[in-house]
């Protein structure tokens, strides 16, 4: 058989690999879509609100190279959401020595 | 009772130095003294090593926000580059590790906790490693298999995946439920997990009611600072690890602080011993001639310390320079000898920038020079 099918056999076998991989990896691969969304709203809403930096200045330190489909900051709020690999994630300024936090639950980005 | 001739030539020694110290000795009050220096070669040299132009597009080079420079107690340099100002609580990063290490201290004098206790009595849900000590998570030495680097690794690094998904309702419950892949205090591994197990349990050591504001009512207040910011995660635990704020001015209080021994004016606010203790190499320690000019590790601070068979760190910094170091060039030097306090605050995000370097031109450009 696997002379026969050679290169089926080693496909096969790579999936099975990748597979396992995957498996093992469940958790870290689960949470990875959320990292975008998460350290753009919070390290911004800790940029513009915590050390009060310009919002043109906050959106240039907070770019990665992964591209974001939406983003809002709430100035009157002090909240910030940010999108990217389909995940949602909202930071908000609590308070004068709380800084910024991400929230448990993303706030929806307004329909544009 | 007549008193020896001697001993009351001692009394009358020790009163005259202790006068003279206090005269001589400067402080900031709710501004810090400034001195006049003149403009010279060095100091330009400095500047241009660390403001040069900045490139917002490629990022590339040396970034710094800001630099002070405190020589006994008064500002001899401080400039700023970016959006960054004097008054800008700028983030310090892993810079909190130590800044959290001072107020464990300040803790640690109160009689607190002791560092051969189990973590586990001050913060329970450390129970799964009965074995871990206070000290051994300030030696970053848990032996929890910690995984550390975040831009190379963005998978797989505890550090993101605490701060920012899985781990972030709940940051120190996420470093305990590591498991161990080494005995406790034998292995250096830089955590992240450690420094927010400690931020935990300090909860356990000064109660809950005093927690949210220990930080301020322990350290920041008696150092006069009030630019602090410190973020929490959503089950209230101090980001100990990476989320301290404060402007350049404040943290170069804390610099003052360690440079004269944990003391404040008159007032002993940190133990003489503990700073002893931040000072100290962790003695399982293995420097990596792979990479040369990393600090060496103490308790929650970083040592230009000489060890057996390797260089010192920073070949051209005395080898009592310690320092809180953060990411993306973030650093506070402290400098006993020479009286120098150095902060830095910066966006660097290539590995260009060097400690060596700037220590270089800020002992070129300020150290005194010793009188014959």
């Amino acid at each position: 058989m696997i002379r026969r099918r050679p290169f089926r056999t080693l496909l096969a076998l790579v999936a099975v690999l990748l597979a396992a991989l995957a498996w093992q990896n469940r958790a870290h691969l689960q949470a990875f879509p959320r990292i975008i969304g998460a350290y753009t709203a919070k390290e911004y809403c800790s940029c513009r609100y915590v050390m009060g930096h310009p919002a043109a200045y906050c959106a240039a330190y907070v770019e990665q190279y992964l591209p974001l489909s939406g983003f809002f900051d709430d100035p009157l709020k002090r909240r910030v959401t940010a999108r990217g690999l389909g995940s949602s994630q909202t930071a908000q300024w609590l308070g004068p020595r709380q800084g910024c936090r991400l929230l448990a639950q993303a706030v929806p980005l307004p329909e544009s | 009772m007549p008193v020896s001739p001697l001993r009351r030539l001692g009394l009358a020694l020790a009163v005259v130095s202790c006068a003279g110290l206090a005269r001589a000795e400067r402080w900031p009050g709710a501004a810090w003294p400034v001195a006049e220096v003149a403009p010279s070669p060095a100091i330009a040299a400095l500047q241009a090593y660390a403001f040069p132009a900045r490139d917002e597009a490629s990022r590339s080079g040396v970034r710094s926000d800001a630099l002070l420079v405190i020589r006994d107690g008064q500002v001899v340099y401080e400039r700023y580059a970016g959006p960054t100002r004097a008054d800008t609580p700028h983030l310090t990063w892993s810079v909190s590790k130590s800044l959290l290490a001072a107020i464990l201290g300040v803790a640690y004098g109160e009689g607190r906790f002791q560092l051969e206790a189990p973590v586990a009595r001050y913060y329970p849900a450390f129970a799964a490693h009965p074995q871990v000590k206070v000290g051994h998570l300030l030696n970053w030495a848990s032996g929890l298999a910690w995984q550390e680097d975040y831009e190379y690794a963005p998978l797989k690094s505890s550090v993101v995946a605490m701060l920012y998904t899985r781990g972030r309702a709940d940051m120190a419950g996420f470093a305990a439920a590591h498991a161990a892949d080494a005995a406790p205090g034998t292995r250096f591994r830089y955590s992240s997990g450690d420094s927010n197990v400690l931020a935990a349990a300090l909860q356990g050591m000064v109660g809950a009611a005093a927690y949210p504001d220990y930080p301020w009512t322990a350290l920041f207040e008696p150092l006069g600072i009030r630019s602090a910011v410190w973020e929490t995660d959503a089950a209230g635990t101090f980001v100990g690890s990476s989320y301290s704020y404060m402007t350049a001015r404040d943290l170069a209080r804390i610099g003052l602080l360690m440079q004269r021994d944990g003391r404040w004016g008159e007032r002993q606010l940190l133990p003489r011993a503990w700073v002893a203790f931040n000072r100290t190499p962790f003695a399982n320690y293995r420097g990596q001639a792979a990479q040369p000019g990393e600090a060496v590790p103490g308790g929650h601070w970083w040592l230009n310390a000489e060890l057996p068979g390797a260089p010192r760190p920073w070949a051209d910094a005395p080898a009592d320079t310690f320092a809180a170091l953060g990411h993306w060039g973030q650093a506070l030097y402290v400098l006993p000898g020479a009286k120098l306090v150095v902060v830095r605050y910066a966006d660097d995000r290539d590995g260009s920038y060097r400690h060596n370097q700037l220590l270089k031109l800020v002992l070129a450009a300020f150290a005194e020079q010793l009188q014959p």
